[in-house]
């Protein structure tokens, strides 16, 4: 990791919000290119942030505020980043099913795609198929990810698919998913494109399908 | 428990329903009833747990009366905000009760709350129906679950409570505190009307790993669940203590067992290996629960659910030390042949006797390893 971002880097591993945009501006200042700043200081932070978690070192209190202070830095350097062309790795359009609201994975999930440079379109909970399908047909969604907490609101998994092949756009879009009852075996049942069981691995696994 | 001077002659059993399954099952036995039935036990007139055979009365009081309380939207007494959510199954419609709602969202309003009254009467009166009327015949369990982190993200909110974990915890360890005198009140008083076991807990554990850091939850969970245990057998030495988390929480059991708990509930069959806690365990600590609800009930054919019985039986209950049964209030997914697949492998399945029963042990004083009587 390069010193220059070191700063930036330990507040988003320690989830310290002023730090992080402190580094930031402090790194704007310096002269520094806003996509460096991301990949070097934020996105290389976030990286370890989810090897972390995978070592179960980093549980989801750790993982909310290093998120919550990655945003906070990203907040100051987005607009930098639009004036420079920089490129998003990706699209993606997350929510829970029709009828759940369980949403603290869906939103770690998001944040981990966030701060590996994914641009998300939150559908929030309980999001019916067509959301989904509107987020593809014409919000220019790459990656369409959906969870379920609930063996009761699994099905809506299998029903959001079919109305994505329904709208002619199946072709057009990887579909992920993951949540406590959904397994690789579920996954592949429903034609789903992959299966994650949590948010550092969706990250992996939406990079992997790009 | 229902045995009165004899072995068990076949594994101790308890079954909890969303009521709406509880509605199909009372069609099914052709019971009928006028009360929505509640899954933590608290207002149940229990016929229908006493016909299946269960063994365990469940008297609840506290916080987790306040879900399935109706399906408009609600605040209850603590003032929390709940909604319902509707979901479809193959066998019928029912709703969650979801909380949309948390009053201590802003730091400034916790202050000045005020808890509901724990030491009002009238919490009582189910328990002492119960107890008066089924001691003798069944163990009788005081529910306090969702008694410390799960009340108190319902007053905060679940993001900002883990967040208060890492970046506030003098105020965490303040939310934590108002629903830990409340249920621990309330335990007391339960304890010392005589219940047999008291059951209390959070959901700490996801789905492979757990939510919190087990350094987090010894900071700041396990010195309460310690001293809560403590005053209850203060009262009672002979209580019985159940804790309940659902997923993986492998790491804090050995420290759960240091503070005196007697029986872990609900193990999760897909993040926890029965056949792991009972070795690893299974002298120290009786296990409640272990029949999967995640795949087998709901998705598997009624062979696997009844094998799924047995494999139970041979590992995580042999020589004793289970009470057997699905890890969470069944649901309206569970086919009705899988339920009754399960209710008779579990009654019609002879229990071997364990090698520690000592025949000459009154009822009502299980040994405190392994065998629960």
């Amino acid at each position: 990791m390069n010193e220059e971002y070191s700063a930036l880097y330990n507040a988003i591993l320690e989830g310290d919000v002023a730090g992080a945009q402190a580094g930031v501006q402090a790194a704007l200042g310096a002269g520094q290119e806003p996509g460096t700043i991301l990949a070097e200081g934020m996105i290389a932070a976030m990286k370890e942030v989810g090897r972390l978690f995978e070592e179960g070192e980093f549980f989801v209190p750790e993982m909310l505020i290093s998120a919550r202070a990655m945003q906070a830095g990203l907040t100051i350097l987005k607009p930098h980043l639009l004036s420079s062309d920089v490129k998003s790795a990706g699209k993606v359009a997350i929510g829970t099913v029709k009828g759940d609201l369980h949403d603290i994975g869906k939103n770690l999930v998001a944040l981990m795609l966030e701060g590996a440079g994914f641009e998300i379109i939150d559908l929030g909970v309980d999001a019916a198929p067509d959301k989904f399908v509107e987020a593809v047909a014409n919000g220019g969604a790459d990656i369409v990810a959906f969870s379920a907490l609930l063996t009761t609101t699994m099905p809506n998994m299998k029903v959001t698919i079919d109305a994505i092949q329904h709208a002619g756009l199946r072709d057009k879009v990887k579909i992920i998913i993951g949540g406590a009852p959904v397994t690789q075996e579920y996954a592949n049942q429903i034609g789903a494109d992959g299966f994650a069981s949590d948010a550092s691995r969706a990250v992996s696994l939406a990079q992997s399908l790009l | 428990m229902a045995l009165n001077h004899e072995a068990p002659d076949r594994c101790p059993m308890q079954i909890s329903f969303t009521p709406e399954f509880a509605s199909l099952l009372l069609k099914d036995l052709k019971m009928g009833a006028d009360k929505l039935h509640n899954p933590h036990g608290g207002g149940n007139t229990y016929e229908l747990e006493r016909a299946l055979g269960e063994d365990l009365l469940l008297t609840s009081v506290g916080w987790a009366n306040s879900y399935y309380q109706g399906a408009e939207n609600y605040v209850d007494e603590w003032g929390i905000g709940w909604r319902s959510a509707e979901y479809t199954t193959p066998y019928g419609n029912g709703y969650y009760t979801e909380i949309n709602q948390h009053p201590l969202a802003d730091d400034r309003a916790i202050d000045s709350y005020q808890p509901p009254d724990p030491t009002r009467p009238e919490l009582y009166h189910e328990a002492e129906w119960v107890l008066k009327n089924f001691k003798d015949e069944y163990w009788i369990v005081g529910v306090t679950v969702t008694t410390i982190f799960e009340c108190a993200w319902g007053l905060r909110g679940y993001e900002r409570m883990l967040t208060d974990f890492a970046l506030n915890p003098d105020l965490a360890q303040r939310l934590l505190d108002i629903p830990y005198r409340y249920h621990l009140t309330a335990a007391k008083k339960l304890t010392q009307m005589g219940v047999d076991m008291i059951w209390i807990g959070d959901d700490v554990g996801a789905q492979n790993a757990m939510i919190i850091s087990p350094k987090m939850w010894r900071k700041f969970l396990k010195p309460l669940v310690a001293n809560f245990i403590a005053e209850l057998k203060a009262i009672n030495p002979q209580v019985k203590v159940a804790y309940h988390s659902d997923g993986a929480i492998y790491p804090i059991i050995p420290d759960l067992i240091e503070v005196g708990l007697d029986v872990l509930n609900p193990i999760q069959p897909a993040s926890m290996d029965p056949v792991r806690l009972k070795q690893d365990f299974g002298d120290k600590l009786c296990f409640w629960g272990s029949l999967d609800e995640q795949h087998t009930l709901p998705f598997g054919s009624a062979a696997d659910v009844q094998a799924e019985v047995q494999t139970r039986l041979q590992t995580l209950g042999k020589n004793g030390g289970l009470i057997l049964g699905p890890t969470h209030h069944v649901q309206l997914d569970t086919p009705m042949q899988n339920f009754w697949a399960m209710t008779n492998a579990i009654t019609q399945t002879p229990y071997p006797k364990p090698k520690s029963y000592d025949r000459g042990k009154p009822a009502g004083i299980p040994a405190r390893e392994g065998n629960m009587k």
